[in-house]
């Protein structure tokens, strides 16, 4: 059996960075992930498959057969499903066709118990880390991985130490009209940072500001995500041997808490093995909840980490208000990706809700998800009307959306099926509860902003979708192995060390305390590349 | 799976859903090529009942006018499926008429305004009309 320094579950956007990390310190590491390594061809653009309109299945994984979950209503659902609360699985995860938004959490996020209190029956809590422990990182992952944007005008934040290593994209016609709108309310207006080359960078071209970016892969890699910079970077060491379309089925771990390795199953049903001196676990919040649970032993017979029924906890994601205005003027001008004026104006700081979150306009709209989603809903939906509302007005279509920082409740869980297996026969992940109820009144507060927003833009008729109450993951999935020092209530150390396992890690968004009111791969990079490296050091 | 008389009834409803102006209609632009893909892919659930669909459109028509669906003038066929969409039939549906016309509605709309890989969408024609792009 092959033994190596470390090995790697899930090729993601924390595991990369871990790969990126260890390889480049010279540590042999395996890294296994379920999905392909897929060339950009192989991402097909498909406008009703895709990780953006999932309308009868996707293009970045997992495959639709053989990987169901199971909801508390007891119906089975598959990856496309709603209520999956799915990410991609690819070697890149959802970096490789994510919108590429890379957000700072701000100070405050770290904090939410003590700014806010606590609501009953929900379990906000802080982080055990602060903004000032993490800033080093969010700076080192922006300039490693690539980030474009503009610090003078990041204002919610601290002052950066260092600017962003490549400017703004220029801004289309839609951004434009938003950043008025902004300016008349009187409110932060600021150009999204996003992890795509506005310029040549790390030796891959600029943006050629296409327009079927969120949701797809990238065809010049102009959009930066694991697979090419820091998984690039290992396999060029090397050090790391990437095993693709394999799926873990359990960590092996002895009797006084040590892991040995990890044994996993391939597409063709064959089982193999490896050992390793340490194991990190970057599945994302679904999966790497369900693998601890997986990897049961007699001294923890609910799961790795799990002896305070912590694992599978917490499980959110974001609410996603979105407000749609419609235009007297042309908003698309097919300058892609779209998306890309925001503010953080109602982060914090907000009248009688807890919390809040970022806004900003959209990617450029897909036309069949315009007409299932965007479309106002008291138009007749066939005949010429709805023909000609699409050719005249499709395009003077705006929109304003955003993440709402969620309310975690401990009852919004991952836990095991006790009868329903995959593909491999691994019992699956079961999904109850939903987030804490305070969450319903945040997002209908931003809601609001959204709406408002859209209306000092010009926009002649607005209209939305208020979110209600329900279970929250999906791509942003966060919190089902907290990050905490207290054994108690968190299910890792904040060096991201599973408590009662000196060689067991988890370096995805399962340690989120709280996940923020923004996008949060760039945070999960950040602890990520923190931890990895203080593994590195500790070694 | 349609028989020639359903095809017909089928392409004529589908003409309705996106008529024919200044750019094509349904059946030209691929809608019912999509369809047609689409029943042997992930709509194969619906691979029985869209024939049926199609018989009770015709049944309907003939209740109503005597005609065959796809002969009549388009205002008949568009008063039709209106009465169809609110569920007011005279025929007897073996299906729901009001929740299979919404969903038929949502196929045709897919065939024309996603991408042309899925079998709708000819050339792009429905991007081209709406002023979606694509470059790279």
């Amino acid at each position: 059996m092959t033994h190596y320094d470390a090995i790697i579950v899930g090729a993601g956007a924390g595991g990369g960075v871990a790969a990126g990390v260890l390889a480049g310190a010279g540590k042999r590491i395996l890294m296994l992930e379920r999905g392909p390594r897929s060339e950009f061809a192989q991402v097909p653009r498909d406008h009703l498959r895709s990780q953006r309109g999932s309308f009868y299945g996707h293009n970045a994984g997992p495959d639709i057969e053989g990987n169901p979950r199971t909801l508390e209503d007891g119906s089975i659902v598959l990856p496309h499903q709603r209520g999956y609360q799915n990410n991609a699985a690819m070697v890149g995860g959802g970096t490789r066709v994510f919108g590429a938004q890379a957000w700072r959490f701000m100070p405050q996020d770290f904090r939410m118990a003590s700014i806010y209190g606590v609501p009953e029956g929900s379990s906000l809590a802080d982080w055990p880390i602060d903004y000032e422990e993490l800033e080093p990182w969010y700076e080192r992952v922006e300039w490693e991985i690539g980030v474009s944007g503009t610090d003078s005008a990041m204002t919610h934040l601290p002052p950066y130490k260092r600017p962003y290593p490549m400017p703004s994209l220029q801004p289309n016609t839609a951004m434009r009209t938003h950043m008025k709108g902004l300016e008349k309310l009187g409110w932060q207006s600021l150009p999204m940072p996003q992890f795509i080359n506005s310029v040549d960078y790390n030796g891959r071209q600029a943006c050629i500001r296409c327009q079927q970016c969120v949701g797809f892969a990238c065809p010049v890699e102009a959009k930066n995500g694991t697979h090419n910079t820091t998984i690039a970077a290992a396999l060029r060491s090397g050090n790391c041997k990437l095993k693709s379309g394999v799926m873990v089925e359990r960590i092996d771990c002895d009797d006084g808490g040590r892991v040995r390795g990890v044994n996993w199953i391939d597409n063709a049903g064959e089982r193999d093995s490896a050992t390793a001196e340490i194991v990190i676990v970057s599945a994302g919040a679904v999966e790497s909840a369900r693998l601890l649970f997986n990897s049961a032993t007699k001294r923890e017979p609910n799961g790795l980490g799990n002896h305070s029924d912590q694992v599978g906890r917490h499980l959110q994601g974001h609410y996603y208000p979105l407000a749609v205005g419609l235009f007297p003027e042309r908003m698309m001008d097919n300058l892609g990706p779209g998306g890309g004026v925001a503010t953080c104006q109602f982060n914090h700081d907000n009248p009688d809700v807890i919390g809040g979150g970022m806004l900003a306009d959209d990617f450029i709209v897909l036309p069949i998800i315009s007409w299932k989603i965007y479309v106002p809903r008291d138009i007749k939906r066939w005949g010429l009307s709805a023909k000609q509302f699409m050719r005249d007005r499709y395009r003077c279509l705006g929109d304003i959306k955003g993440p709402v920082h969620e309310i975690p409740s401990p009852e919004g869980r991952v836990t095991l099926d006790p009868k329903v297996r995959d593909k491999f026969g691994i019992p699956v992940a079961h999904l109850s509860g939903t987030t804490h109820p305070e969450t319903v009144r945040t997002a209908s507060f931003i809601y609001d902003r959204a709406e408002e927003w859209l209306r000092a833009s010009g926009a002649e008729k607005v209209w939305g979708y208020r979110p209600d109450l329900r279970l929250s993951g999906g791509q942003h999935q966060a919190g089902t192995c907290r990050m905490g020092e207290d054994p108690a209530e968190s299910v890792v150390d904040p060096w991201q060390r599973v408590h009662g396992h000196d060689n067991l890690f988890v370096l995805d968004g399962s340690v989120h305390v709280t996940n923020g009111g923004f996008n949060p791969v760039l945070t999960i990079m950040a602890t990520s590349w923190r931890a990895a490296e203080h593994i590195v050091e500790q070694w | 799976m349609f028989n020639e008389r359903q095809l017909q009834t089928l392409h004529a409803a589908i003409d309705r859903i996106i008529p024919e102006d200044d750019f094509p209609g349904g059946v030209e632009a691929g809608v019912a090529d999509y369809l047609l893909k689409q029943l042997g892919r992930d709509l194969t659930h619906l691979a029985q009942d869209y024939p049926r669909f199609t018989d009770a459109l015709e049944a309907e028509a003939q209740a109503a006018h005597c005609q065959a669906f796809a002969a009549l003038e388009d205002g008949q066929q568009d008063a039709l499926l209106t009465r169809v969409e609110l569920g007011e039939v005279e025929a007897d549906w073996p299906l729901d008429p009001a929740a299979f016309f919404a969903d038929f509605v949502e196929h045709c709309a897919e065939g024309f305004y996603s991408d042309p890989g899925n079998g709708g969408n000819r050339d792009g024609v429905s991007w081209r009309m709406i002023g979606y792009e694509v470059n790279g």
